[in-house]
């Protein structure tokens, strides 16, 4: 079968307009069906010709998914909600700026009027390989290319790699996880919730997912906790232009100060893992202490302890410790 | 139903690259199928056990307790299993939705295995009768008997075993088959992952990835082939008219009765056993018809039980026994490529079991491992 | 009196159509019973196709046929065949498909079985060069001459190359002026240095989309194109055509940057087709294919010794540049690199050494600056490094070698038309507060540094010879007939002040005529080379001193004197003395109706194009008609400079870098119009700031398939990327050799973007060069923190 591209394949499109309605068509159609949100990774995909669901379920008119909400315990946001609406919101903006710093530096603003939270967080990694269609062990395959001594692994990981070493390119990822945020899926057997960082798959675990989305699945709400509500942020985005770039690497944290020193503090990156780490050691390095560049160097070299880098991705060895360190430096400046 | 899955690679060229896990569920469906049909055949449809066609011992002079396995072949046959069984749960589960990390553990137990395996055609090699676990003419022809006396033909005489019957023989060497193909494909994959070996290059030696899908499929047939194997040899495992046969995998010996019952002097002999018929001289190789090894040198007495493995030499020039044993297999009791070889021999010598008289049992295809009549001393 | 257009601001014909999405480009088109065609593109870097079965395809309902290679001409090696049996380069057209709609058209070309025979392939041209290197063409791998051959460098070439240093064999081509070996011994400081700089695509906005159909044995062709005069005659060419039967419809043009100067191979597919099937058909280019034949600029894979004086000036420069040429054609960048050294920094001595090899990748073609963006950027921050290490002021060292008057460059030592470098360099030192930003040079800011960097940059910028053509209506109002294509740099309105200035008219009596050839254009010359402007304001002035030349005469015979006598301006054209007598155009030009003969277009100067006097003579009898040859001065060569300065502020942490500021002063003669200058220098600094941050190409070696396939991999620069605040100024010294005073502008700007930053960012590193583009952040971090470098000095395509 000869390959085109650029051109979308023939789909059932359905619009439904509730919840329910779309959990009953996604675990019909199962494997053979795709949920398509802001459709920014999906038509890539679709255009592409490399994957071809029978059934795309369009969340467009499902309302109760849109939406911030004060919660007695912190803030809900509904996953079909735009990225400009998270990114400007005035109460996620007030207090917890991370999130929204991070929103605002995804993609474009074109991008991000149509693009959602859910999506961002959902998104399938951005590996050229992959993208390429190449029948690498992600896509279902037997092989890595990305890995291979020849291969060009710049935007690849430098941890967490089991078989695959794509990164995960979600922006706002690392954000929530510092924000301790917990996500909320529905299926036909009912909701569950998860932590952030739990959201997303290793690839040790299932190769072939970005997240533990199983078909039938819908991601529905993203819940912040009050917990960090106003602490001290810091977010961090590294890409090759100021704009559109998938990221290099992100680094979220949120600091809770007391008396000068770090009372407790979470650190997240992605962009070197498949999945988006939280740095657990790292935190543990500085909790109690005053926070300082040496502090954010000790850290940085904690958490970058046992990276395996690629042929062509080991300057992300340096920049994650540096994102670590100037992370932690900005608590004591801020 | 699919065989194979086919895809793309980076240039548009139709390669394999793995089998269809139809393939998996068919193995699974025919290895329980045989576990059924056998089961009922068994319980309802076996015929009386045959008439002893003689071959068989007195029983005079035998120790209470006759050693059928080493400890080394039972460490063996026990570590190889585990490795043997991680290495399926690893490998399946994940395709049933159980989700884990099973990589890491897959290609581990599988560098143990190969370990073991290794061991195994060394210490077959050169400490046991190699041939003793390939099948001759008289195995084929006490098959057929037995076939017959399953079908229902009362009266047939059915010779007694060697100390592999030849169902035991044909499970070892489809298990032996599928084991090997599936360790030397699995050890080429190991290039194609970061490993104690070294990191991934799906490039190293310049193999095609037309030749990798070939690999890959190889590497599926052989493991969905175990898996069929091995529920058939487990099922056998745990059958109560076979348990005396596991517990000897398990313990080392088999009581005086069951030899008596169930083998052939001539084909398995144990020192004190006084076989009906002149001993047939043995040694390495012999050829096809003689079984292994043995022949009464005094050096086979197991007497005392202490059949400690260590001791064993086989040194004294002829007739050793410990050169006689069969194991050539590989992979030590595991299915065997294209399926049950119990379903394949038919010759069940458990269907023997009716010709087993008293005790409807025989030998059964509990094989493998090693068979080390090892003299105490 | 009207006040001069030349160096107004004055808002484009097409901005409304354009900003109002009614403007029709190619793709905009219809016709009845229109088809669309897709093509089926090679999947391996080199392959041979051995069997095509379409029969699947051919069946399916809305599928209407196909065209292969076997169905198109054939053209000699190493021409480029618009579908082929061989492909090249991955993605290279193979065969197209004839559908209903798009949606058939793609189902279709999916059932499409193709049976191909890999064959080798290379991306690089040093590998190439390697004693057992591949070639990326069966019939050679570069060509010596106008000839296809192959050269293989020996083990003993790359064995003499130091560590890290680019070997050095047999060039292809090579020019010396000078003893070069004298240079470098009295240098007082030689630099050495390898270098390499990025392959990258063209990436117009507008992928080449074309539809065409045929009535009555011509062809109507609309097509997205950079030229139009030139576009309609290489289709001609192309089809073996007369020119008279090829009618092309191209009013806009979504961008070229030099990758469609006279339309594009891929565009014989839908004229071919069209005549196969009896039916319109559209070709509608994706940008997935767009990546692939859609042309890029050259890498270069380069070594470079300069040796410098004491005081800065060069005494000699050596350099031998490879050049990644694609699978097609001729590859100049290369060598267009050591005229452009040549005339910067007119070195005392120079050899020039170079070798093109043909490479499995997209085809190359001239990507604006071809060869000199390249080389500008690559050898700039050097100037600063030998600067530094002699203890010379920089810019002192840029004005030690720069170019005057006088110059003689390049292997055929020819002369410029002008030349004010020096007054660009110092206005642009001024605007942008050089000295001030030069303290900061090395200051940290956090964990920012600061970098000053400065991109001299020139280019051609413009030609001779070409027509101006304009009819003075019975209204009065003067249709300026322009044959040059709109590719988005509004040369079309611009250019025709000239004519209009001439006769003193308003803009708003000007009607420009442009992108169909029906409507009786002029010669031109293509859209390429920054020459437009030159060329035609020229051309446009020589038809507008005809008018004048006319109106004077017919008034004259009419109300008595001399010509002379007579002045236009203001719509009239009037006696000097007293202004009352006189007439007004629309007058004149009925009288020239009238009179005919040469007044209309009856008879026409002999030195004018076939092409003029075929659309004069469709017009004759319409007005007044004006037709001239640009016949003026033509010595020397025209060449702009653009200077650019950057200040950035580098992360050390990150790698990252802010532009903080740029300026750019231009030498380009005249300004025509100032908005529109400050968009092509502007316009073309992003550009090359995008060369030198960010956009490239990634292969994989071992398959031989590109990454860049989209915008968001390929990474050109954003509106974003850059500040708000760029200026821009012109040093505004007229041409002598132009009337109208202005010379081109489109390409120096690149160079000058490209430098400034790579200039900026060596001196931010304390003046390391990394001598590569991009400079990404890992690439610069892995500088800052001591890593190896993940790429080889010599590794292209990474």
């Amino acid at each position: 079968m000869a390959v085109i591209r650029d051109m979308i394949p023939a789909f059932e499109l359905f619009q439904p307009t509730n919840v329910e309605d779309t959990i009953e068509l996604l675990d019909r159609y199962g494997e053979d069906g795709w949920v398509l949100s802001g459709g920014m990774d999906s038509f890539d995909w679709f255009k592409d010709r490399i994957k071809r669901p029978a059934a795309v379920v369009d969340l467009v008119n499902v309302d109760e998914l849109r939406g911030v909400r004060t919660t007695p315990d912190g803030v809900e946001i509904g996953a079909l909600t735009t990225l400009t609406n998270v990114a400007d919101h005035p109460e996620l903006t007030a207090d917890y700026s991370v999130l929204t710093d991070a929103a605002s530096h995804i993609a474009t603003p074109q991008i991000r009027n149509r693009g959602t939270l859910g999506g961002n967080l959902s998104q399938d990694t951005r590996c050229w390989y992959y993208r390429g269609g190449w029948p690498c062990y992600r896509a279902g395959g037997n092989t890595c290319y990305a890995s291979a001594p020849t291969a060009m692994n710049r935007e690849h990981c430098i941890s967490g790699s089991s078989r695959c070493v794509a990164v995960n390119p979600s922006d706002s990822a690392s954000a929530l996880i510092a924000l301790d945020a917990k996500f909320v899926i529905r299926g036909s057997r009912g909701e569950r919730v998860v932590d952030a960082q739990d959201y997303f798959m290793r690839p040790s675990v299932d190769i072939e997912r970005m997240t533990i989305l199983k078909p039938g699945e819908l991601l529905t709400t993203i819940r912040i906790p009050s917990t960090w509500a106003k602490a001290t942020f810091y977010y961090e985005k590294i890409e090759d232009r100021k704009s559109w770039d998938f990221a290099l690497m992100t680094i979220a944290s949120a600091i809770r100060m007391s008396g000068g020193v770090i009372q407790d503090v979470r650190l997240a990156v992605n962009g070197v893992a498949p999945f988006p780490v939280r740095l657990e050691k790292a935190e543990q390095v500085v909790r109690g202490r005053t926070p300082s560049d040496d502090l954010g160097m000790e850290a940085g070299t904690v958490a970058t302890e046992g990276a395996q880098p690629l042929r062509h991705n080991a300057y992300k060895i340096d920049l994650m410790r540096n994102l670590v360190r100037r992370a932690i430096r900005n608590s004591a400046e801020a | 139903m699919e065989l194979w899955r086919r895809a793309a690679n980076p240039w548009g060229q139709d390669v394999l690259i793995g089998i269809s896990w139809d393939l998996m569920w068919a193995a699974v469906f025919a290895g329980l199928a045989f576990t059924l049909a056998h089961a009922v055949w068994a319980k309802w449809l076996a015929p009386a056990a045959s008439t002893d066609a003689g071959g068989g011992s007195s029983g005079a002079g035998l120790p209470a307790q006759i050693l059928r396995h080493a400890l080394s072949e039972r460490v063996f046959h026990w570590v190889m299993s585990a490795a043997m069984l991680v290495l399926l749960i690893t490998a399946f589960a994940p395709v049933i939705g159980i989700q884990f990390a099973w990589v890491t553990i897959h290609w581990i137990a599988g560098l143990i295995l190969t370990a073991t395996i290794v061991y195994h055609i060394i210490h077959a090699v050169f400490w046991q009768d190699f041939w003793a676990m390939w099948v001759n003419k008289a195995d084929i022809e006490a098959g057929l008997a037995e076939l017959s006396h399953m079908v229902g033909r009362n009266g047939t005489e059915v010779p007694k075993a060697a100390k592999y019957p030849i169902d035991h023989k044909m499970f070892h060497h489809g298990a032996s088959v599928s084991g090997l193909t599936a360790i030397v494909t699995g050890i080429f994959m190991m290039l194609r992952i970061d490993t104690w070996l070294g990191a991934a290059n799906p490039y190293l030696l310049d193999i095609t990835d037309s030749t990798w899908g070939v690999v890959y499929v190889v590497h599926g047939i052989s493991g969905v082939a175990l898996f069929g194997l091995i529920i058939t040899h487990i099922y056998f495992a745990i059958r109560p008219d076979k348990w005396w046969i596991t517990k000897s995998m398990i313990y080392g010996f088999i009581g005086q009765d069951k030899y008596v019952e169930n083998f052939d002097p001539n084909r398995w002999a144990i020192p004190g056993a006084a076989p009906q018929e002149e001993r047939v001289p043995a040694g390495v190789g012999a050829s096809l018809g003689s079984d292994d090894a043995v022949v009464g040198s005094s050096d086979a007495a197991v007497g005392s039980g202490d059949v400690e493995s260590g001791s064993n030499d086989t040194a004294a020039g002829g007739g050793d026994l410990a050169v006689g044993g069969g194991d050539a297999a590989a992979s030590g009791g595991d299915a065997a490529a294209g399926g049950g070889d119990a379903a394949a021999g038919g010759g069940d010598a458990a269907a023997g079991g009716g010709g087993a008289a008293a005790t409807g049992e025989s030998p059964s295809d509990s094989d493998d491992g090693l068979n080390e009549s090892e003299a105490a001393s | 009196m009207a006040e001069k257009l030349v160096g107004q601001d004055i808002s484009p014909p097409d901005l409304r159509a354009k900003i109002t999405g009614r403007a029709k480009y190619a793709e905009d088109f219809r016709a009845d019973g229109m088809l669309f065609a897709k093509l089926l593109v090679s999947p391996m870097p080199h392959c041979r196709v051995r069997r095509i079965d379409a029969s699947a395809a051919l069946a399916m309902d809305g599928v209407v046929d196909i065209l292969t290679a076997d169905d198109v001409p054939s053209v000699d090696a190493p021409g480029e065949p618009c579908l082929t049996n061989e492909p090249l380069y991955e993605g290279e057209p193979i065969l197209a498909v004839a559908a209903v709609d798009e949606t058939t058209a793609a189902d279709a070309i999916e059932k499409i079985r193709v049976d191909f025979e890999p064959l080798p392939f290379v991306l690089s041209p040093l590998d190439s060069l390697h004693p057992n290197g591949p070639n990326g063409r069966l019939d050679g791998n570069t060509m010596i001459g106008r000839e296809l051959a192959t050269i293989k460098w020996t083990e003993e070439d790359f064995a003499a190359a130091p560590e890290g240093s680019m070997p050095m064999g047999e060039a292809a081509a090579e020019w010396t002026v000078g003893d070069i070996d004298a240079g470098f011994a009295e240098a007082a400081l030689i630099l050495d240095e390898t270098i390499v700089h990025q392959s990258l695509s063209h990436h117009p906005m507008e992928p080449r989309t074309t539809m065409a159909y045929w009535q009555n044995g011509k062809l109507y062709i609309h097509t997205s194109t950079q030229s139009l005069a030139r576009t309609q005659s290489a289709i001609a060419n192309m089809l073996d055509m007369d020119i008279e039967d090829v009618v092309m419809i191209a009013e806009y043009c979504g961008g070229g940057f030099g990758s469609k100067i006279s339309g594009s191979t891929i565009m014989q597919v839908p004229a071919i087709f069209s005549r196969k099937v009896n039916r319109p058909v559209m070709l509608r280019i994706t940008r997935y294919d767009e990546t692939a034949l859609g042309r890029a600029r050259p890498g270069f894979q380069a070594q470079v010794k300069i040796g410098f004086r004491a005081d800065g000036r060069i005494t000699a420069l050596d350099m031998y540049v490879l050049g990644d040429g694609g699978p097609y054609g001729r590859s100049g960048d290369n060598m267009s690199a050591g005229s452009t050294a040549s005339l910067n920094y007119t070195p005392l001595s120079q050899r020039h050494r170079g070798v093109a090899v043909y490479t499995n990748t997209p085809p190359k073609a001239a990507q604006r600056g071809p060869g000199g963006a390249q080389i500008i950027g690559m050898l700039e921050p050097l100037m600063d490094k030998a600067a530094r290490e002699l203890g010379v002021d920089r810019l002192d060292l840029r004005r030690i070698n720069a170019p005057e008057g006088d110059v003689l460059f390049g292997p055929r030592q020819t002369g410029l038309t002008s030349v004010h470098v020096k007054e660009a360099i110092d206005q642009g030192a001024e605007l942008f507060g050089w000295e001030e930003r030069l303290q900061r040079s090395g200051q940290r800011n956090g964990s920012k540094v600061t970098g000053v960097g400065v991109g001299v940059s020139p280019y051609t910028a413009g030609s001779r010879g070409f027509d101006g053509l304009l009819v003075i209506r019975p209204d009065g109002k003067v249709a300026i007939h322009q044959g040059i294509g709109n590719l988005g740099t509004h040369s079309i309105a611009d250019t025709a002040r000239a004519a209009a200035d001439v006769l003193g008219l308003a803009w708003d009596d000007v009607e420009v005529i442009w992108g169909d050839t029906r409507r009786h254009l002029p010669w031109s010359s293509v859209q390429a080379g920054s020459q437009t402007t030159f060329a035609h304001t020229r051309a446009n002035h020589a038809a507008g001193m005809d008018a004048r030349r006319k109106l004077q005469e017919i008034a004259a015979r009419d109300l008595g004197g001399q010509a002379e006598d007579y002045e236009t301006s203001d719509g009239r054209v009037f006696r000097r003395s007293s202004p009352s007598r006189g007439m007004t155009l629309a007058q004149a030009a009925r009288r020239a109706i009238e009179l005919g003969g040469r007044y209309s277009g009856q008879e026409l100067d002999e030195d004018l194009n076939d092409m003029t006097k075929r659309s004069a003579t469709a017009l004759a009898g319409t007005g007044l008609i004006a037709a001239a040859r640009d016949n003026y001065q033509n010595e020397g060569g025209i060449q702009s400079w653009v200077v650019g300065f950057a200040e950035v502020e580098l992360d050390v942490e990150t790698g990252q870098v802010d532009i903080v500021k740029y300026s750019a002063v231009t030498d380009c003669g005249t300004v025509l119009h100032p908005r529109s200058l400050g968009g092509q220098v502007l316009g073309g600094s992003i550009q090359g700031m995008g060369i030198a941050m960010s956009q490239k190409w990634v292969f994989d070696p071992v398959w031989g398939i590109g990454f860049a396939h989209r915008l968001y991999t390929a990474r050109p620069p954003g509106i974003l990327d850059v500040p708000l605040d760029l200026d821009w100024a012109a040093v505004e010294i007229p041409d002598p050799q132009n009337p109208v005073g202005p010379k081109g502008i489109g390409e120096p700007p690149v160079g000058a973007g490209s430098a400034a930053l790579t200039s900026a960012i060596a001196d931010a590193l304390g003046g390391k060069c990394l001598c590569r583009t991009p400079l990404t952040a890992d690439v610069l971090l892995a500088e800052i923190e001591g890593r190896e470098p993940a790429y080889g000095p010599l590794d292209l395509h990474v």
